[in-house]
């Protein structure tokens, strides 16, 4: 006996063996369909006694261990049911004869036999016989229980018969001597007629009846035997037999007190309790036939005497399960008797809870030596003991076997690995090992377990799978490895299980979906997400230039609140809002959106990421896969990810997808806790328009707006600035303003700086994609380089320029001494003025169009202007001279050049000025005076001058000069004041108006009116005045002469009062002079303010007076000569 | 004396496992694992009795072929296994008691540094040090 029955327990002592089996061809299904059918009957309730028989049925049996059937009659074959097809009466001897070889294996220990005869058709050829049935087919044989049942029985009478004739045997003398089939030799000579070794015969066949009792249903009295065989043999020191008695007697306590049975649910008895012919229901009778029954009666006399003595306490079983085994160990032939002998214990411990006792009995049965086993049953043992061992809940030890079990499978004698078998094994230690091939159990936290062991299980199943064919397994299981095991593997062994997952994906890409085994169990995908590990996402805004902005009044409908309350300190928070935390920025539908992720390399050496994109849900979007290459040990790299919204809506970002390694993963950021994020969702709006922006000026520099030009520009130099404007989007372009904000407000600018007409360009709306508009905009740059006030207080203070002096000659004012230091002054002050002047606006676009525009959304363009202004001229003073005609005046000039180059200046009618670098001219230019009043000029500019008296004053602009330069044609504005009367005097000699270059005539004798006639300019009344005309002559060498009462004499008083005159009224006074001589006279106007009541002399700028030239005359026979 | 000695925390994970020889490190690991069940069976059988006054040493836990188990669990379920070799005949119980001994003493300086995280792995060198000092005696 060398093959152990390791599904054997206690209680299949008292069954009796029958054997089923196929007889000539029978298909294999169809046998054990029958097999099934006739298994079904495993417990007889035997008529007129309540006794029960079992029967324990075997497709297979060795005929070697029948050979031990004496030593424990439950190995004994006792029945024999064949079956068989037979297709025709010509077969049938045939298959008879083949029957009866059959019987002849099993023959000697057989009570009965059966054969099934199937596929029989018609009348059968030989006569009925007891032992055979027929049925026409396979699905047509309704009563092959009831045949079995009949067949049980018959075994029972032979069993019962046989039970009775060695239980009364006894007083017989010659009882033979029983013995196990190794045993056989060792007895040849012994002296039968000792009393020994009568004493030994009679002890084994007292174990011998006994289990026959046990099979009988006889419990109480096979106790008894086992009792008498135990002393019996042990004082004849039989050991091998009284480690059966013992057995026998533990396996009838245990009968006794665990009718439940002890092999657990993997054994077959369970289902076969449905079928036992109803009586099962009363499961706690139906295993204790010979035992005290609840009401007491019972048909076995013996039943209740010794009862309680016979039988075994629990303790003691496990005590005489010891001894039994230990008395087995002295035989190196009965290692099976052993082993199975500790199995049937430890299941008993298991019902027992006792794992200690229970563990001591495996270890001692793993050394149990059973010679030389093959491996497959190796496998067998191993696997049973990993059975075992998780029966009494030894899930580490259980799994150890498992494991031993499974490589045992695929061990290098094997020719034949079965890798399958050995990763179906090798999966079942997954729980032994505490691992569980979800990668959702390891996201928390770091790694705790038994790293090496589980490192090791990983690689066994990825190998395993692998040679089993399955390369997608052994993805995923390698893929697990490196997903839950990075932080515990070596660089080598990175290096390593990437190289192979590597080689296993270019037979088969790893993907996400779930791997179900042909056993059921699911194989969750695996993501890489530490590959590489990400540790934040944020999404990021459209740049500033695309970013879409809400109509104002639209956004207020949109800030509706799930709170009735405006405020509440009751924050209803909870985790993980932050992920679905919505971003303030929207997308737009259509455009470039991007995602910035923070990742790097755990690995020691580059990784390849490819097709690393964006997983979202809520809106259609279209992700644009990137692949990456991260160095090795890379610290915190960004990457950015971006995608397109192809609809509108809230867009929330789940997670990334990417490959690596050729395993392609979902890694969801819900599963990934250690990533940060400042929120997922973002609202996607509808699509708008998108303008791209190109200017005919070159953009030096990049700035914060999204484009920006620069150009460097003279003072008072204008460009063209074309500004084209394309479409570049998908949608029509509706709607476009046009705005500009000048940055630089430091610099007093004169003038608008910008300006454009944007009727054209809106002309041209809408504006479908791919078509342009162009705009043209006018830069023009009027600076104050003069350093502030420093020129009008030149203007002031300058008495000279206005006092009216009798300089008629601009030319006379040049060589005045004053202005040859100028330059000089100038040359001092040159750095300053030299430093370039910067002017920066913006300008906005603002368009809309599309589905955006309905939304109320628009988007907003920037253009930077940058001007770096140089100074070109400045005018270091401005003065004025009072032409010689009142109604015009002499504007000067001192024009500085500033520039490097030479260059030219030109006024209106004047003749061109050749300045070079850093030199300075005055000019005159003879400008007519501004009427105050007709101006447009807005006062605020004159509230910088505080002198109540300066307000008075009138602003002129003049577009002075026309400067051209070597550069090129520069118009500069030039903005200066000119002080001029605020009142004016015409003087009107003869009847004509007098102005300083004219000379009024007159003739000597004659009576010259003059008039003259006050006109108040200002906005207040002026007077009273006294008015006094004094006429004078003029050497021409500085000598004046007033003493000129004999030649002039005036004809009345030379003395004019002028009552208050109202703003823009006038007055007049007239009076006569008459000549007494001739000569060239001067009138001189003299005017005094009466008002004050002391006669005080005006200053004589507050008139523009006119110097009044007369020439006396003879009488016209003089002037004819 | 061992040649195993493992630390185990309260939910059956290693903090700290080492081995001479070296190079058959994963057997001990396969060893001081499947001693586990026998560690839990122990601890709840004389759970049941005495919590308090329970014996920190539980002794031999199985005998292999070439190896004796021995455990020890603290009060807080931390679990101590000393592998020693069957050979050794002369390893007495009072000596693997005062083993164990040591290394709870050893084990509670390390978990009186104010720097250990209860749960991780331990990477004392007081500690190492003390159970290469067990280790050297063996060979």
């Amino acid at each position: 006996m060398s093959i152990p029955d390791y599904m054997q327990c206690a209680e299949d002592h008292q069954t009796v063996l029958v054997v089923v089996q196929p007889v000539g061809i029978v298909p294999e299904d169809e046998f054990f369909r029958i097999y099934k059918r006739i298994t079904s009957v495993a417990q007889v309730s035997i008529r007129d006694s309540q006794r029960n028989l079992y029967i324990r049925y075997r497709h297979h049996y060795l005929p070697e261990n029948n050979e031990w059937g004496d030593f424990q009659t439950h190995r004994k074959v006792v029945g024999l049911i064949s079956v068989t097809t037979c297709g025709s009466a010509k077969e049938w001897p045939q298959t008879s004869d083949r029957f009866h070889c059959q019987k002849d294996v099993f023959g000697a220990t057989l009570y009965d036999s059966r054969l099934l005869v199937f596929g029989l058709q018609g009348e059968i050829a030989e006569q009925q016989r007891t032992d055979v049935a027929f049925y026409p087919s396979y699905d047509d044989c309704p009563d092959v229980e009831k045949r079995v049942e009949d067949f049980v029985e018959s075994i029972f009478i032979v069993l019962e018969s046989k039970r009775l004739d060695r239980a009364t045997d006894k007083s017989g003398d010659k009882i033979p001597l029983l013995c196990v089939p190794f045993e056989k030799k060792d007895f040849v000579g012994l002296d039968t007629d000792s009393r020994h070794y009568k004493k030994r015969c009679q002890g084994r066949m007292r174990k011998h009846v006994g289990d026959l009792c046990l099979q009988a249903g006889m419990l109480q009295d096979a106790l008894v035997h086992y009792h008498m065989a135990v002393e019996l043999l042990r004082s004849v020191n039989d050991f091998l037999w009284l480690g059966a008695a013992l057995e026998g007697l533990c396996s009838a306590s245990v009968i006794f007190h665990y009718p439940g049975g002890t092999a657990g649910k993997a054994s077959g008895r369970e289902p076969s309790l449905a079928h036992g012919q109803g009586q099962a229901a009363d499961a706690g009778k139906r295993h204790r036939p010979g035992a005290l029954t609840a009401n007491g009666i019972s048909a076995d006399t013996s039943s209740e005497i010794g009862r309680a003595k016979n039988c075994l306490g629990p303790e003691d079983i496990i005590e005489k399960y010891k001894e039994a085994i230990s008395y087995y160990g002295k035989y190196k032939n009965a290692g099976v008797i052993e082993l199975e002998a500790c199995v049937k214990a430890v299941r008993v411990l298991a019902i027992q809870k006792r794992a200690m006792e229970a563990s001591e009995f495996l270890q001692n049965a793993v050394y149990i030596n059973l010679g030389q086993l093959s491996e497959e049953e190796k496998i067998q043992r191993y696997s049973i003991l990993s059975e075992l061992y998780h029966l009494i809940g030894f899930h580490r030890k259980s799994a150890f076997f498992k494991r031993v079990a499974a490589m045992q499978c695929v061990a290098p004698t094997i020719p034949e690995p079965g890798w399958r078998a050995c990763y179906k094994l090798l999966l079942e230690t997954l729980s032994g090992y505490s691992l569980c091939l979800d990668p959702k159990d390891f996201s928390k936290g770091s790694h705790r377990g038994w790293a090496a062991v589980q490192v090791r299980l990983l690689h066994e199943l990825v190998y395993a799978s692998r040679r089993m064919g399955n390369p997608g397994l052994s993805v995923r299981h390698l893929s697990f490895l490196l997903q839950t095991m990075l932080d515990l593997l070596s660089d080598q062994e990175k290096k390593e299980v990437t190289q192979s997952l590597e080689n296993y994906t270019s037979k088969c890409p790893g993907g996400m979906e779930v791997l179900t085994l042909p056993d059921g169990l699911k194989l969750p995908p695996v993501p890489l997400s530490k590959l590489p590990i990400v540790r934040s996402v944020k999404l990021l805004d459209l740049p500033v230039s695309l970013r879409p902005h809400k109509q104002k009044g639209l956004l207020e409908n949109n800030m509706s609140s799930k709170s009735p309350f405006i405020y509440s300190p009751i924050i209803m928070h909870t985790r993980g809002e932050e992920r679905t935390k919505k971003i303030e920025f929207r997308w737009v539908q259509g455009d470039v959106c991007e995602v910035q992720l923070m990742v790097y390399n755990p690995m020691p050496f580059e990784l390849r990421v490819e097709h690393m994109g964006l997983l979202t849900s809520g809106v259609e979007f279209e992700a644009l896969p990137a692949a990456l290459s991260l160095p090795a040990e890379s610290g915190l790299y960004p990457v950015t990810l971006v995608g397109v919204p192809r609809t509108a809506g809230n867009i929330n970002i789940s997670g990334y997808h990417t490959s690596v390694f050729g395993v392609t993963s979902d890694c969801l950021l819900d599963g990934l806790p250690s990533v940060r994020t400042s929120g997922c969702v973002v609202e996607v709006i509808p699509s708008l328009p998108r303008l791209q922006l190109s200017t005919s000026l070159p953009r030096p520099f990049s700035s914060r707006l999204s484009s920006s030009v620069s150009v460097q520009l003279f003072n008072g130099e204008t460009q063209q600035l074309t500004i084209t404007l394309e479409n570049i989007g998908s949608e029509d372009l509706e709607t476009l303003e046009v705005t500009s904000k000048t940055c630089n407000t430091k610099e007093k600018l004169f003038g608008e700086f910008l300006s454009w007409d944007l009727e054209e360009a809106v002309s041209q709306l809408p504006l479908k994609p791919g078509q342009s508009v162009t705009l043209t905009v006018n830069v023009k740059v009027r600076l104050d380089f003069s350093g502030g006030e420093n020129l009008l207080q030149d203007l002031n203070d300058d008495g000279i320029s206005v006092t009216g002096l009798p300089i008629s000659s601009p030319l006379r004012q040049v060589l005045k001494p004053r202005a040859e230091t100028k330059p000089l002054g100038s040359e001092s002050s040159k750095t300053d003025y030299n430093h370039v002047k910067t002017l920066e606006a913006v300008m906005t676009f603002k368009y809309s169009g599309g589905a955006g525009k309905m939304e109320g959304y628009y988007r907003d363009l920037s253009l930077g202007v940058h001007v770096d202004v140089e100074p070109s001229v400045f005018f270091t003073r401005v003065s004025t001279l009072p032409a010689t005609r009142t109604r015009q005046c002499h504007l000067l000039l001192d024009v500085f050049n500033s520039t490097e180059h030479e260059l030219m200046v030109s006024a209106n009618n004047n003749q061109d000025l050749v300045l070079h670098p850093s030199e300075c001219q005055r000019m005159a230019i003879q400008v007519a005076k501004f009427d105050f009043h007709t101006l447009p000029q807005p006062d605020q500019e004159a509230v910088r001058y505080t002198n109540p008296k300066l307000l008075e004053e009138e602003r002129l602009h003049a577009q002075a000069s026309m400067i051209s330069s070597t550069l090129g044609s520069l118009s500069v504005s030039l903005s200066l004041s000119l002080s001029l009367c605020s009142s004016s005097l015409d003087v009107v000699v003869n009847g004509k108006p007098c102005d300083c270059d004219i000379i009024a005539d007159c003739k000597v004798g004659d009576a010259v009116p003059l008039e003259v006639k006050l006109t108040n300019r200002s906005k207040n009344a002026v007077g009273p005045f006294a008015l006094t005309v004094v006429p004078f002559q003029d050497y021409q060498n500085g000598v004046q002469n007033y003493d000129l009462q004999d030649a002039v004499t005036f004809i009345g008083s030379n003395t004019f009062y002028i009552d208050m005159v109202k703003p823009t009224e006038n007055s007049a006074c007239m009076g006569a002079l008459l000549f007494l001589y001739t000569g060239d006279f001067y009138l001189n106007i003299k005017f005094q303010d009466d008002s004050a009541g002391q006669g005080k002399e005006l200053p004589p700028s507050w008139f523009g007076l006119p110097s009044v030239h007369i020439k006396a005359l003879e009488a016209p026979i003089e002037a004819g000569a | 004396m061992a040649v195993c000695i493992a630390v185990i925390a309260k939910e059956n994970y290693p903090l700290y496992i080492r081995s001479v020889p070296v190079q058959n490190e994963l057997k001990f690991h396969y060893t001081v694992h499947t001693s586990l069940d026998v560690v839990e069976e122990k601890i709840s059988a004389v759970g049941k009795a005495m919590a308090d006054q329970r014996e920190l040493y539980l002794g031999l836990l199985y005998p292999t072929e070439d190896y004796k188990v021995y455990g020890y669990v603290t009060n807080s379920k931390v679990k101590f296994v000393i592998v020693a070799d069957s050979s050794n005949t002369s390893l007495r119980d009072n000596e693997i008691r005062s083993m164990f001994r040591k290394l709870h003493n050893s084990f509670t300086d390390v978990m009186c540094n104010p720097f250990y995280n209860p749960g991780d792995t331990i990477q004392s060198k007081a500690f190492d040090s003390m159970v290469s000092a067990m280790m050297v005696q063996a060979s």
